[in-house]
């Protein structure tokens, strides 16, 4: 238990950190299908679809490459948990709403033919990486990380050395 | 021996007091630096965020007011067919690759050609690109720029005879798409020859016009294909029966 839990959290930074970081540097290439996979939950006014659709996967690659590197774990797991929320309400609507669109991800998105949409899909998904953010916003401490708090990483670590 | 042990409590006790002190500092010290390196991260973060979107604001305005082609209407993203003095506007949104837009064509086109010949609708035809695929090689793209190319060099009569082919031809779905070379020969059947016209087809000349029509289909609100309105209300009864129907209402 003592030495697991650590591991466990550096597992679930690297998960959530490279689910983010693809998610995000997919997004970036075509703009213009962002700004579309955006528009098309009809949920913002089109001011403000632009700035979210780029905005976005820089937001997603901050917080996965702070997840990857082990700094600020608690603030990006935080983060996360929020942006799947985020992405969990958004992706509800759209299904209750009807909207045939792709939930654009991992890029892409936008309308789709009429019964290719994947909604229990995407909301597994979400619902799974929002547990394994809750689960490291209550237990950051980790191994391989290049910040975090001394008294609860490093000391453990000198502990066990002298154990 | 009591002054003795005295003293020697006092400094432990002093000893203490500077051990407490020193991690104390040492704590401090730690949060002025987390504190420092959350405020450096932040303003990193906003200043990419910034540029970032300056960028993509940039790169999609830069295909924006791509050229359009010829004899549309509507921003020229519209092929208009039929009367302009039709008391009805029906507008169709469809992507060449979609099954149940040739669905809707097999079932309901027949209905609308009436209704167009009758001179109680104008068409509006919205072409839309997002059944792209390698497979395919880009099908949507490269039929709605064939259509788009008749259209500039033939006008709407000819798209819409070109649009009825290649709904009639329309390869299936997860297949390799029409060649090149047959939406040359069905531009030929529908009156659009040429080396203009080939050289259109084959070199994607409205590439960026699709792209944005395929932008302008998504601010009109339409989220998937094909989708009609009768004079701007969303039909969802796709049948003769349901055109007809709401065309007579929109008549009232």
């Amino acid at each position: 238990m003592t030495w697991t839990r650590p591991w466990a959290a550096t597992a679930a930074r690297l998960v959530l950190g490279v689910v983010l970081v693809v998610a995000g540097a997919l997004k970036l290439p075509d703009p213009a299908a962002a700004v579309r996979a955006v528009r098309a939950y009809r949920l913002l006014s089109e001011a403000l679809v632009g700035p979210i659709a780029f905005g976005l996967p820089v937001v997603e690659i901050a917080i996965g490459l702070a997840l990857l590197a082990g700094v600020f774990v608690r603030t990006a797991a935080i983060a996360s948990a929020v942006l799947m929320v985020v992405f969990l309400a958004a992706v509800g609507s759209a299904w209750a709403r009807g909207l045939q669109i792709d939930c654009g991800c991992f890029g892409g998105g936008g309308q789709v033919a009429a019964g290719r949409t994947a909604y229990p899909g995407e909301v597994a998904r979400d619902v799974g990486l929002l547990l394994v953010a809750l689960a490291l916003a209550r237990w950051p401490a980790s191994r391989l990380a290049l910040g975090g708090r001394p008294d609860t990483t490093y000391a453990e670590t000198e502990f066990a050395h002298v154990r | 021996m009591s002054g003795e042990s005295k003293r020697a409590a006092a400094r432990q006790r002093i000893a203490a007091k500077r051990t407490a002190e020193a991690a104390a500092r040492a704590a401090a010290e730690r949060r002025r630096r987390t504190v420092i390196g959350g405020v450096v991260a932040g303003i990193v973060l906003i200043v990419v965020l910034v540029a970032v979107v300056v960028v993509q604001t940039h790169r999609t305005s830069a295909s924006a007011g791509a050229a359009a082609p010829a004899n549309t209407t509507g921003n020229g993203y519209v092929f208009a067919v039929g009367s302009a003095d039709a008391p009805v506007t029906l507008d169709l949104y469809e992507d060449f690759q979609c099954p149940n837009c040739k669905a809707l064509e097999d079932s309901t086109g027949s209905t609308i050609n009436g209704l167009v010949t009758a001179g109680t609708v104008q068409v509006h035809y919205h072409g839309m690109a997002f059944l792209n695929t390698a497979q395919n090689g880009q099908y949507s793209t490269r039929a709605l720029n064939a259509a788009a190319v008749v259209t500039n060099a033939a006008g709407p009569e000819a798209y819409k005879t070109f649009h009825d082919l290649l709904f009639a031809n329309q390869p299936t779905e997860g297949g390799s798409g029409l060649t090149d070379d047959q939406l040359i020969a069905y531009a030929a059947q529908a009156g659009a020859t040429g080396a203009a016209v080939e050289q259109g087809i084959r070199d994607l000349v409205y590439g960026d016009w699709v792209a944005q029509a395929e932008d302008q289909a998504s601010k009109d609100g339409v989220t998937g294909t094909p989708t009609v309105f009768v004079d701007g209300t969303k039909l969802d009864d796709l049948t003769p029966d349901g055109l007809t129907a709401a065309v007579t209402a929109a008549q009232q």
